[in-house]
């Protein structure tokens, strides 16, 4: 009788750990949701360790394609819109996390609902290339491959997104939760002789003004010419 | 002393179960989701033949006189290919156009978190849905700047999620009318409000989301006007990043020439 007594008591104390532990799961991860800028104080960026064939390249070549690339408002993607100044709009739900900058990109999606990378053959590589999410502990780390070469490609420190481009970042709270730390790591053996990684930090910030995403003209005269030719003072440049 | 053993046993057991039913249940509380409408939904379309039928396959609404008049000349316009927009960009919305989006065939990328619901076009970005109880922006205000997306604050009713837009453009700059059209000829203007209820069902091994669009403006309809789109869920899928002018150099390279460069200075 004794022994059932201690029974129940046992299996009581077990229910209740079992419940605690399943209710603990349910409400384990961080969330990014929120606007996040960077500020003054917020970039750590090494310089990249290029191959060879990547440090001879024509970067005047790759600048310009940047600049065209801007001036005709095609899609940023990673990691320009990353870099935006303009708050970026974090969403988090439990199966994907979505990442909405102010400039002309598509949002980036990071699935954590445990897929895996598509095929190559059943998947049209994109800006941003595909990415999937497993947390670490509070970390969130992030594989992205599947990049095409459009948009901006030039990456911080050096290099640039090819096709071939794998990226990891790693994505951690700071500072009860007003910092948030990504840490990017980019890969590519025709780019960088070692992997190349460097560090944001953004600070969290209220919801901004409207309008929320920012649409770009390319027919815009003074835009154009504000991109493409030479600051001339006293000229009324660049209006046309 | 067994009995007494015993008794105190059971006691705690009975404490312990309690207290342990009490914390778990707050904790289900606590992140007890409403339905999760996270995910790429793709409108279904029974078979309507074109996109103008389909999104125009609704019931039809009962607008005032005066708009049913603009309609008929903006459809002998289009007929005449005379268009409104292509030049004069001045006070006039650029970004967004909520009906269309929502009605077309590029499947719809919901993410919901806690505080705010992203509803977006495959790739592209577009509305955003308030969540957190914060009221609609003043959109009288000189600052706020109208999209073709309106300004929407949602709340939960049991597990459909109901969405209020107001804040609609006075004028778009793209498109074949100056006006921001909705299904049936209806127009969505700065007087116009929109309630939407968002409803997931399942049949078989599919799952549907139905949103239900009620649209109210006393300046455009003589009676509200309510129609609804089923979307299905694409379980995995990834959207497709429609760039098709990125993508073929040579069209590229023609849209790009077509424009007489900035005069050099």
């Amino acid at each position: 009788m004794k022994a059932f007594c201690k029974g129940i008591l046992a299996a009581a104390v077990g229910l209740l750990w079992c419940g605690i532990a399943v209710g603990q799961a349910a409400a384990d991860h961080p969330d990014f949701s929120g606007f996040w800028e960077l500020r003054y104080d917020s970039f750590n960026v090494p310089r990249a360790q290029l191959t060879p064939q990547a440090a001879s390249a024509d970067m005047a070549k790759q600048e310009e394609n940047d600049r065209l690339a801007i001036r005709w408002c095609d899609q940023l993607g990673t990691p320009a819109l990353m870099a935006e100044r303009q708050p970026l709009d974090i969403r988090q739900s439990p199966k994907e996390v979505a990442i909405v900058a102010h400039p002309n990109s598509s949002v980036r999606y990071i699935y954590t609902d445990g897929r895996k990378h598509p095929d190559k053959d059943d998947y049209d590589p994109t800006t941003n290339g595909h990415s999937v999410g497993q947390w670490q502990g509070d970390t969130l780390v992030v594989d992205t491959i599947y990049f095409n070469d459009r948009g901006v490609t030039r990456l911080p420190g050096g290099g640039i997104r090819t096709p071939d481009s794998h990226l990891t970042e790693n994505y951690k709270l700071l500072n009860n939760g007003q910092n948030l730390l990504v840490i990017f790591t980019w890969e590519d053996p025709k780019v960088f002789a070692k992997p190349h990684t460097y560090a944001y930090m953004y600070y969290k910030v209220a919801e901004p003004g409207m309008p929320r995403i920012y649409t770009c003209t390319s027919g815009d005269k003074t835009r154009a010419n504000f991109l493409m030719t030479d600051p001339k003072p006293g000229t009324g440049w660049p209006v046309n | 002393m067994r009995t007494n053993f015993c008794s105190r046993s059971l006691l705690a057991a009975g404490v312990i179960l309690a207290c342990g039913f009490g914390v778990t249940a707050q904790q289900r509380v606590q992140s007890k989701a409403e339905v999760d409408i996270t995910g790429l939904w793709l409108v279904q379309d029974p078979g309507s033949g074109s996109f103008g039928a389909f999104m125009n396959g609704v019931p039809k609404p009962e607008l005032k006189p005066e708009i049913i008049k603009q309609n008929e000349e903006a459809a002998k316009h289009i007929e005449e290919n005379i268009f409104h927009n292509l030049e004069d960009h001045s006070g006039c919305t650029e970004g967004g156009n909520f009906p269309l989006m929502m009605a077309s065939s590029p499947p719809l990328n919901i993410v919901q978190s806690k505080d705010e619901v992203l509803l977006a076009s495959e790739s592209g970005r577009a509305r955003f849905i308030r969540t957190d109880g914060s009221p609609h922006v003043d959109i009288h205000s000189p600052s706020y700047k109208a999209t073709g997306f309106g300004d929407s604050i949602g709340h939960w009713e049991g597990d459909v999620l109901v969405v209020d837009t107001i804040g609609w453009p006075q004028r778009m700059c793209g498109g074949r009318t100056p006006y921001l059209e909705t299904p049936g000829g209806g127009r969505a203007l700065p007087t116009t409000h929109l309630v939407e209820h968002y409803e997931v069902s399942h049949e078989k091994n599919d799952t549907f989301l139905t949103i239900t669009y009620t649209w109210d403006d006393p300046a455009v309809y003589l009676k509200p006007h309510t129609y609804s789109y089923k979307y299905k869920l694409l379980p995995g899928a990834a959207p497709f990043e429609s760039e098709d002018s990125q993508r073929d150099a040579s069209y590229q390279q023609r849209e790009r020439t077509s424009v007489i460069a900035p005069k050099q200075q």
